[in-house]
């Protein structure tokens, strides 16, 4: 119990510190942030909006304002003649989101489908060539960014041979039921995490054939398949699904730039219309937004790793 | 990523002289048969810097070179030199690897590209090399509150996603992204070292804290010396090697990054600098028809990537299994 | 091998294999070896052993580390690596031979017919699976039975290993159940299909002295009760005195005595076994009394010696031990075989013993000095 309230003032303070961050980002634009917010606006506008978003104020009273603002939903709008100006960032953001969890998901769940029977079964005929040749295959994929991949697959899949959509630009869908705009990105976004995955799971599994339990289920008569799969896999899993769960900050690295490319309606893809149009206020709170899943995400996963494990549930009880 | 596979019959060996129980000499010699043919033979051969690494090191050497060399070879500006004529078209005599959708010739693009990508990748790398490891080592030995403090600090520069923070970074510095003055390299570079800061800091923090347990350095103190002397003599070159591997992993997903954060509208100026990424983001928009503007800088990408991502394995290898011998 | 579904055999195992004569032994075993493929060249792990087990008798295995006795019997069993091990002579289990069986054929038979307990309960239980599915896996996969009675049969199984409370543990994990209960689990894993043979393989090695006794005597009670061939192997002379019918004492990949427990133990007659047995510290010596040891090593199993593999630090050495490997074979009373050229207890063994002592030869003050007085001046 102790360790679950020393995690959870932990995340409080991450939380604390990641929106002073996205804040304070307002603060290293050279020169007056209203100038590139509102470049047409006259002198009256800019002072209007200088004083709205307390610029003028001292540092700390100008993130308590914003911080205020962010927690009661209130994230700002945009500004000038962007988005038909004055649209409410939250309005955008809870459209978008859903989008972006979603490929995060799906990447996630695509890369391990495929990753963990590869792992198991080149562990198991480690040292033939089925495992050379996915070893090398995986340290390829490695080493394929996925902006690559992503242009790659567009110009072939889509491009060329028309299967799938290139981008969903302009167009009203919902990530769960319009799923075929979602392919490619998941695709691009899967393929490096497939190889870490794999080659991770193959060292564990690789190790644990090695320990005395895995021959006395042998010696019990059981097959090998399901020494595999059952006896084998379990323990080695553990440091994948750490990994994974960690790795969903890769992800969201690679899914802002994967949706860029797509034109999928997510949060990165947001971020980047909202920078592009130096939309500083819209930024703060999609990069605020961004931090804190993540940060939520950690923590969830780091809760489910010690109760998912047997061995650390029961020493934390025992202490 | 993985860990090198350690010989079994070494594993064997150890544990048993740990926990001082008889291993059966049988067992003992199942076990050192039992890991896989291919390995365990490759394993026994003290494994040589292979051919593969030949190559990479190959790759990284032309590029390096020819980066270094741009300004007298004889290539066409890259950014002055165009010929609207001949936009779009493809590989062709005089013209080797095409031109652009500018009509600028792509073979000097991607030579003249290869600077700044190359100074980013190395530069932050370096800059966080630098930066990270001194406060991971500062955190790692001396621990107490500093190690925690340091420790936090690095947790919270982690809890953004690394792309996000160089986007954010260079978003906010970079204001004027369009201006065709400066290149913003330097902004590139230091979000870029600013991001991996907390993450090579971290590594170097776990390290030195399992070096700074180890007997020598009991030793060390006991014979009176100073704790500047002892990081800098004890453990800092016992900590280096293992880093240099990281460190080279690390130029890699730099690179990478250098590329995204072009495609996100954050990168170097693509109107005064080529660079590999805004090669590829020049070419977004004729993918269909001049495919080649993307492919011919993605595989840049990857086969520096590549050859780095080599590198650091081959260089881990060899000095992991060192330390496992201690 | 994907979905190939098992055809589930029905609860009763008394079957046995089909041309097994019925006085035949359970096991026999003749001329096994068992050589592993290095770079350096064949390790012979098992050069040549020879034995026979009947069903209700117990056979002790007792040898030094690194004397093959652990490859000898995973070899029996067939439990061993797939890559680099070469194997031959007979194994024949019931009369059918199975020594050329590769892991898809004996597969059905492990479990069943016959069963491993290893040595370190800790790594052999696996430790993220409950101790209820460690038990009842092999049940439901051979035996055609429902989840619940596989249940109740675990519980009796617990049970019959003296394990308290057994409902209870079958929700536990191996790390929260002492050494010697997970040893007896480990013992109920192997009893839960009614195997006939039984390798106990240093089944206490790794437990508290205390608890040593109990799990020695639980093996015993479970194979009188079930009727089963029992193989105890050990370095531990302790451990077989007294539990065993038959002993084989093994040394470099190879029997070198063979006797019924009390003749051997009555009268060794090869010197390793003397040995063996004088470096036991016994409760009636006096406080200090210097600990006997063999000096040297065991043989490099790659490079073994010419001649008796004994022979560098035998100290009944001569000659031809040397030069030529005695075989194992039968004294005057047929039943205790040993390899030697010089037995023990021999006209010819006290003249080479006496001549080594008078030669200063190493092995013979390390062997007498067993018999000596407390050094002086230690009370």
């Amino acid at each position: 119990m102790r360790t679950f309230v020393t995690k959870l003032l932990r995340f409080i303070v991450v939380i604390i510190a990641v929106t002073f961050f996205s804040f304070s980002l307002i603060k290293l634009v050279p020169g007056d942030p209203v100038n590139y917010i509102i470049p047409f606006g006259s002198g009256a506008i800019k002072a209007q909006l200088r004083h709205d978003l307390h610029l003028d104020d001292p540092f700390f009273v100008q993130y308590w304002h914003w911080l205020r603002n962010f927690f009661t939903g209130d994230m700002g709008r945009y500004y000038g003649t962007s988005f038909g100006g004055g649209v409410s960032v939250s309005n955008q953001l809870w459209k978008a989101l859903p989008f972006s969890l979603v490929l995060i998901f799906y990447a996630q769940v695509l890369a391990l489908a495929i990753a963990i029977p590869l792992g198991v079964v080149t562990a198991y005929r480690a040292g033939t060539k089925f495992d050379g040749a996915s070893n090398a295959i995986a340290f390829g994929f490695l080493a394929l960014p996925s902006y690559v991949l992503a242009f790659f697959l567009a110009i072939w899949v889509a491009v060329k041979w028309g299967w799938l959509p290139v981008s969903a630009a302009g167009k009203e869908i919902s990530p769960v039921t319009d799923w075929q705009y979602m392919i490619l990105p998941t695709i691009s976004l899967a393929a490096a995490q497939v190889a870490v995955y794999m080659r991770l799971l193959r060292s564990d599994v690789v190790a644990t054939l090695r320990e005395d339990f895995i021959t006395t289920a042998q010696a019990k008569g059981i097959p090998n398949r399901r020494i595999l799969f059952r006896h084998a896999l379990r323990p080695s899993s553990l440091t994948l699904l750490t990994v994974a769960g960690l790795n969903v900050g890769a992800l969201i690295g690679g899914a802002v730039v994967v949706e860029v490319i797509f034109e999928l309606p997510g949060m990165g893809y947001a971020l980047f219309q909202a920078i592009g149009a130096k939309q500083y206020v819209a930024m703060q709170s999609y990069i605020a937004v961004i931090a804190i899943v993540y940060v939520v995400i950690n923590f969830v996963v780091d809760i489910l790793y010690s109760v998912l494990d047997p061995r650390i549930r029961h020493a934390r009880a025992a202490a | 990523m993985p860990e090198p596979l350690p010989s079994p019959a070494e594993e064997l060996a150890t544990e048993e002289a740990r926990e001082g129980l008889p291993v059966d000499a049988g067992t003992r010699e199942i076990a050192a048969v039992v890991a896989v043919p291919g390995v365990t033979a490759a394993r026994r051969r003290k494994k040589p810097f292979g051919i593969g690494a030949w190559f990479a090191l190959g790759w990284l050497v032309f590029v390096i070179g020819i980066a270094l060399l741009a300004p007298i070879l004889p290539l066409k500006d890259p950014i002055n030199w165009s010929d609207p004529a001949l936009k779009l078209q493809g590989p062709q005599w005089g013209h080797l690897l095409g031109l652009d959708q500018g009509g600028h010739d792509m073979l000097s693009l991607l030579v003249w590209g290869a600077r700044p990508s190359l100074v980013i990748g190395f530069g932050s790398i370096a800059i966080g090399f630098v930066v990270g490891g001194t406060f991971g080592l500062i955190a790692g030995y001396f621990r107490g509150f500093i190690g925690e403090l340091l420790g936090g600090l690095f947790d919270i520069m982690l809890a953004i996603p690394a792309v996000i923070l160089a986007l954010a970074i260079v978003a906010a510095t970079s204001a004027s992204v369009t201006e065709n003055t400066g290149s913003h390299i330097t902004n590139v570079t230091i979000a870029l070292a600013i991001v991996s800061v907390p993450i090579l800091g971290r590594i170097t923090r776990a390290s030195a804290l399992s070096w700074s347990d180890r007997e020598f350095v009991l030793a060390a103190r006991a014979q009176g010396a100073s704790h500047f002397r002892i990081l800098w003599r004890e453990i800092l070159p016992n900590v280096l090697p293992a880093m240099f591997s990281i460190a080279v992993l690390g130029i890699a997903v730099a690179i990478v990054a250098e590329g995204a954060l072009a495609i996100l509208g954050a990168g170097v100026n693509a109107a005064s600098t080529p660079s590999w990424g805004n090669i590829i983001v020049g070419g977004q928009s004729s993918l269909s028809d001049a495919g080649y503007i993307v492919i011919e800088a993605s595989i840049a990408i990857f086969l520096t990537v590549l050859s780095l991502n080599h590198l650091g394995d081959a260089l881990r290898a060899r000095f992991d299994v060192q330390e496992a011998r201690i | 091998m994907w979905f190939r579904r098992r055809k589930r055999r029905s609860l009763d195992s008394a079957d046995r294999f089909p041309s097994a004569p019925p006085d035949a032994p359970l096991l026999e075993v003749d001329d096994a070896r068992t050589y592993f493929e290095t770079d350096r060249g064949p390790v012979r792990a098992v050069d040549g052993v020879t034995f026979s087990l009947d069903r209700g008798k117990t056979l002790g295995i007792v040898g030094e580390s690194g004397c093959g006795k652990t490859v000898l019997s995973r070899s029996v069993m067939g439990l061993l690596p797939k890559h680099n091990v070469i194997r031959s002579g007979s194994v024949k289990f019931e009369g059918q031979e199975i020594g050329n069986w590769g892991p898809d054929q004996m597969r059905p038979l492990w479990g069943t017919q016959m069963a491993m307990v290893f040595q370190d309960p800790m790594t052999s239980l696996n430790p993220v699976m409950s101790i209820g599915h460690q038990i009842t896996e092999p049940l439901l996969y051979h035996f055609d039975i429902a989840t619940g009675y596989a249940r109740e049969l675990a519980v009796a199984l617990l049970q019959s290993v003296g394990i308290p409370e057994p409902e209870r543990r079958l929700k536990q994990y191996p790390h929260e159940l002492s050494g010697g209960m997970r040893q007896r689990v480990m013992i109920a894993i192997a009893m839960a299909c009614g195997p006939k043979l039984l390798f106990a393989d240093e089944p206490t090695t790794a437990l508290d002295v205390t608890v040593q006794a109990q799990i020695l005597d639980l093996l015993q009670t479970q194979q009188r009760e079930r009727y089963m061939a029992m193989a105890l192997v050990t370095h531990d002379l302790g451990v077989v005195a007294g539990r065993t019918d038959d002993i084989a004492v093994m040394y470099a990949g190879r029997l070198v005595e063979k006797a019924p427990t009390k003749i051997l133990f009555s009268q060794p007659r090869m010197p390793y076994t003397e040995a063996l047995m004088a470096s036991i510290p016994k409760l009636g010596d006096a406080a200090h009394t210097r600990l006997a040891t063999i000096p040297g090593r065991p043989p490099n199993l790659l490079n073994p010696p010419r001649g008796c593999k004994f022979s560098p630090r035998c100290a009944y050495v001569q000659d031809k031990c040397r030069v030529e490997e005695p075989p194992l074979r039968p004294g005057a009373d047929g039943k205790h075989e040993f390899a030697c050229w010089f037995p023990v207890g021999t006209p010819e063994g006290r003249a080479a013993f006496e001549s080594n002592k008078k030669a200063g030869l190493a092995a013979v003050d390390a062997r007498l000095s067993a018999e000596t007085a407390p050094v002086e001046g230690v009370s």
